[in-house]
């Protein structure tokens, strides 16, 4: 090829040809679409002063139950709650939230392993934002896909719970990065569970964001929950205070 | 799998803009893709090939520029590549680290398919 201007002859550079470079710029955002949808769901969030929370996790690692625990909770100090609840299969989740009377919405994703912002969308034609103060969406269990999909939330909390082992965080970075509070969950096991030390858990959390609380709690015993329940009151405290009356 | 979704948002930008620049057919892509992003540049490939047939992008090479995670020091101003995911200043220590680069996920460019020949004949 021609070492000057890579035009695929051998020649000499004296006469004219044109030399445009291949490529074609685009510079678009691969999940523009998803980035789009979210910041409308947050401008409903935001037209409604409604704060909206993103709950992910592995598999099984108490999600609903927190949930439960702390929409119990809440709704005794007056709060109005809602839920989205993200799963492959079934509307068990669903059914165990509505069971304390907080409306809940189940979507089910098939196959997809993560919610998106259309999905969540769809979800906020069956709630009425004006008669709640705290959307809670409880994403698929998942420490990978849920991170790279903005849903229109105003925080993310990731929950570990003692029986997964305490250098998760360090395995799946990206997501503990991500999060804004870590719940490390069934702490009424930790007795059981010699293998687990919180204190490296928070160490490893620690190395992804210095600034990211660490709460230890358990849904079944109640242990941290106030810890817990008080972030989300300045959560909600700060967002209101964030935008005009 | 959610390199999927993502590859099928990347096949409608593709779409859009092979038509708007009159191009029938690509040749390769050209990604950038941050390592904070937990997108895995072997899945966007396999994702890419299954998606791209009978399309535009048919047989187009897919090429992911995987960038490294850099960060700042919010104490001493340092600036610095973050290595194995540990947001700790080198220089002094601290935590406080904002995230300056990683999160890329965009296409950048793509070829016309005989663009791309030319550029690898010779």
């Amino acid at each position: 090829m021609c070492g000057t201007c890579g035009c695929g002859h051998d020649h000499e550079h004296d006469h004219h040809h044109e030399h445009r470079d291949p490529a074609i710029a685009v510079l678009e955002p691969l999940l523009g679409e998803n980035d789009r949808e979210a910041a409308h769901n947050r401008a409903h969030f935001d037209a409604h002063g409604v704060l909206a929370v993103n709950l992910m996790s592995s598999p099984g690692s108490g999600k609903t139950s927190l949930l439960e625990a702390t929409i119990v909770a809440l709704a005794a100090k007056g709060w109005r709650i809602a839920v989205v609840v993200g799963d492959l299969e079934t509307e068990n989740d669903a059914a165990r939230i509505r069971s304390h009377g907080v409306p809940a919405v189940q979507i089910t994703t098939g196959m997809a392993c993560h919610l998106d912002a259309m999905m969540v969308h769809r979800a906020l034609h069956d709630i009425d934002l004006a008669a709640i103060d705290l959307l809670f969406i409880e994403n698929v269990g998942n420490l990978v896909c849920p991170a790279s999909f903005d849903l229109g939330q105003h925080a993310d909390v990731v929950l570990l719970s003692v029986t997964e082992g305490d250098d998760k965080p360090a395995k799946y970075p990206v997501m503990f990065r991500a999060a804004d509070h870590v719940l490390v969950t069934k702490a009424d096991l930790l007795p059981h569970i010699a293998e687990f030390r919180p204190e490296r858990a928070a160490r490893a959390i620690a190395d992804l964001d210095a600034a990211t609380p660490v709460s230890l709690v358990s849904a079944k015993s109640g242990e941290g929950l106030d810890g817990w329940l008080d972030w989300l009151a300045g959560l909600r405290a700060a967002h209101r205070t964030g935008k005009p009356a | 799998m959610h390199e999927a979704a993502i590859v099928a948002g990347l096949m409608k930008i593709l779409e859009r803009q092979a038509a708007l620049h009159g191009v029938s057919r690509i040749g390769r892509v050209n990604l950038k893709v941050g390592r904070l992003k937990a997108v895995e540049p072997q899945a966007l490939v396999a994702c890419f090939e299954i998606f791209a047939e009978g399309g535009v992008a048919e047989g187009a090479e897919l090429c992911v520029d995987h960038l490294p995670v850099r960060g700042r020091c919010g104490a001493c101003g340092c600036d610095f590549e973050v290595k194995g995911y540990r947001f700790r200043c080198p220089r002094c220590g601290g935590g406080d680290v904002a995230v300056t680069g990683g999160e890329e996920l965009y296409i950048e460019s793509f070829e016309a398919a005989e663009a791309a020949e030319a550029s690898e004949g010779g």
